[in-house]
């Protein structure tokens, strides 16, 4: 061996050695100061920019970050076979709270919380019985049945659409709302329905949701409501580009496309994930089952300078009525996950 | 020596390797010390990190080992991941169809699936390549596509359980499971997944050195690998070793089903290989298509699997494409080394 390569060879094994020490520092310490509570949360495959359901999770996690003393870690998989190792890593080096976005992180919050008993986990859209598990979940029928109305009181060809992510009972549930709510106003309406695709991979297809979008609005559909996280995108791209109207969902999307939004369905992740770790804090947390809907404000309708000229006053009485009879239980909203 | 000659360049190419690393690392903004530490840290962190950094280095063996022997035949099989996709699919169905069967006579029955349906998956470019010439490289990429569809297909439209929002088969038989090293050795929990496909991955390692080195079939591969027209002309024939080679490699390949379905999931998962076929191809590269090498690559490509989720998710700027990067430059320096070596060799063949 020539002396420059052992001196090459002398360089490397030091390296190595040098890197092997640092690896023995606490593990612990690395992650986040172990003396404050540390939560952490696990993203779908829309990851937290999708400007809808993670966005809104997103939302809420950073303001509690904000006004309580935590330490805050987030974890965007991309895809659905590296959701477990990314909640196992917190729970591993020992979080407080892990919370998990979306329904398909369901099972593996079941397995990984039965292996760590006395870490905390939330999930959203989901439903556990463990008891470290609070499972948050919403009444979206209701919200989709409000803003069917608000879409059948608009559409002038008696014809509007609906754009799912992911062809799931989840969706359904927010598709049955939504008919539900425009035959309440015109028996007649007709919904063009379409799903973007039957695997997680339909979140994150805005190409798609456009396409699905054009060829609703080429039927007749003049208003569409797109609930399919980072794909609807791609209907708000359809509606600005051939002048209908969308309506958002999860989280206020009415300032996306200022003018083309009719209005959004806003699910109120955020509080929900912002009372969850504020329930922490406070030393409240609790498992088990935490519904949101219309008369805590977790679901509603988005109005805002955006949209104001879109929506008449008189359909907002009418919506508002129909709201009041929801909570009063005057209508019930068919929940498609329920049957 | 020789062998530690052999380990130098790798060895330097890994630290050249995180040199760059820790320039990104402070190019985005984070600390190189504590972002090292929490790779390493979490890799060969006790028991969790070393299990799972076995656990991920577990495939990585059985991809590498398939690019090896290929490649030894000189043949780039680009096609592992299509060939443990199907095999994987194939594997969990025989463990959902004859989920009855005794465990004794299922697992086998199970790894032979796996085995047989990824060497088959092989075989076909390996025959076209033999008989009509088709470049494998084309034809492997091109099966990668058809496996992962078809395993989707039949996934979503016959094995999927109903209503499951996830894309996945009904579990396998629990007489189909392959134990847990957490079951069998006190002090390791069950919930690490490392599980007897790495012992597996093992005794492959021994196999194929045994059978390429020590068997007459074995020098027939690597001698066609070296010289066709050589081999040809000594009276190997070598279309037959092009295919067997081809089938061989699809086989190990499809071993990694043990790991993932019979040892891990217990069903079929879409989309849960994290590109083990792909990077199979960079373990054989690292290893220098030896046995010894593809485990040594695999156990620090599985560390930093392993480490680049706990930096991904415990940095503040740093993402796991840090891994990628680290990934890259060894590749980079370990051609490098070869286009070094290449010309040595040329010159020796001039004369």
């Amino acid at each position: 061996m020539s002396r420059p390569r052992l001196q090459l060879a002398g360089f490397a094994l030091a390296l190595v050695l040098g890197l092997a020490t640092t690896g023995c520092r606490d593990l612990s310490q690395a992650t986040g100061d172990p003396g404050k509570l540390r939560v952490g949360i696990v993203f779908d495959s829309g990851g937290k920019d999708d400007r809808s359901f993670n966005a809104a999770a997103f939302r809420g996690v950073q303001q509690a970050a904000k006004d309580f003393p935590i330490v805050l870690r987030d974890a965007e998989p991309g895809d659905p076979a590296s959701l477990e190792p990314a909640m196992r890593a917190f729970a591993e080096v020992g979080y407080d709270l892990v919370i998990g976005i979306g329904f398909a992180q369901t099972p593996i919050v079941e397995a990984v919380a039965k292996d760590y008993p006395k870490v905390n986990f939330a999930i959203v859209d989901g439903v556990s019985s463990l008891p470290n598990v609070a499972s948050l979940i919403f009444k979206e029928h209701e919200g989709s049945y409000l803003v069917g109305m608000i879409a059948a009181h608009t559409s002038k060809t008696g014809k509007i659409g609906f754009v799912g992510g992911m062809d799931v009972p989840l969706i359904h549930k927010f598709q049955v709302g939504y008919e539900e709510g425009a035959r309440a106003v015109n028996p007649e309406i007709q919904v063009i329905q379409n799903y973007v695709g039957v695997t997680e991979a339909a979140w994150n297809n805005p190409g798609k949701g456009k396409e699905l979008a054009v060829a609703q609005i080429g039927k007749g559909a003049d208003v569409l409501f797109a609930a399919a996280g980072n794909s609807g995108l791609g209907v708000f791209d359809a509606v600005e580009q051939l002048d209908k109207l969308v309506i958002g969902v999860d989280s206020n999307q009415n300032w996306v496309k200022p003018g083309h939004v009719l209005t959004s369905m806003v699910k109120r992740v955020d509080n929900a994930v912002y009372q969850i770790i504020g329930d922490l804090v406070n030393r409240r947390f609790q498992g088990g089952i935490h519904v949101y809907g219309l008369p805590d404000g977790g679901i509603g309708y988005a109005m805002d300078q955006y949209n104001e000229k879109l929506i008449s006053p008189l359909v907002i009485q009418d919506v508002e009525a129909a709201k009041a009879k929801i909570i009063r239980g005057e209508i019930t909203v068919t929940d498609a996950m329920a049957q | 020596m020789s062998f530690l000659r052999q380990l130098l360049f790798p060895l330097a190419a890994v630290a050249a390797a995180f040199a760059v690393g820790a320039l990104v690392v402070l190019a985005v903004g984070d600390s190189p010390l504590n972002t090292y530490a929490l790779l390493i840290g979490s890799a060969l962190s006790w028991p969790d990190g070393i299990g799972y950094t076995l656990f991920y280095a577990t495939p990585l063996i059985f991809t590498g080992l398939a690019v090896a022997v290929a490649f030894r035949c000189g043949l780039l099989n680009i096609g592992a991941e299509g060939q443990l996709y199907i095999a994987a699919f194939a594997t969990a169905w025989v463990g959902i169809v004859l989920a009855g069967w005794p465990a004794w006579l299922l697992v086998p029955l199970c790894i032979l699936t796996a085995l047989l349906t990824g060497g088959f998956w092989a075989a076909v470019p390996g025959v076209l390549k033999a008989r009509f010439g088709a470049h494998e490289v084309i034809t492997t990429i091109m099966m990668n596509f058809i496996a992962v569809a078809l395993a989707s297909y039949f996934t979503q439209y016959h094995y999927k359980p109903p209503g499951d929002p996830i894309l996945q088969t009904v579990p396998i038989g629990e007489n189909a499971h392959v134990a847990r090293i957490g079951a069998l050795v006190p002090g390791i929990p069950e919930r690490i997944p490392l599980n007897l496909a790495f012992p597996l991955a093992l005794a492959a390692c021994l196999l194929v050195y045994l059978f390429l080195w020590r068997t007459r079939w074995g020098y027939q591969i690597r001698a066609t690998g070296a010289n066709p027209a050589a081999a040809l002309y000594g009276g190997i024939a070598t279309g037959k070793q092009i295919v067997l080679a081809m089938s061989l490699s699809g086989a190990l390949a499809g071993l990694v089903a043990v790991n993932e379905v019979l040892g891990y999931r217990y069903r079929y998962y879409d989309s849960f290989s994290a590109g083990y076929g792909f990077t199979g191809i960079a373990v054989a590269l690292l290893g220098r298509n030896h046995p010894v090498g593809v485990i040594l690559a695999s156990l620090l490509f599985g560390a930093l699997l392993r480490g680049g989720l706990f930096v991904d998710i415990f940095t503040e700027h740093v993402s796991k494409d840090l891994v990628m990067v680290l990934q890259g430059v060894i590749i980079l320096f370990v051609a490098a080394e070869a286009l070094f070596r290449g010309r040595g060799e040329k010159r020796v063949k001039s004369v």
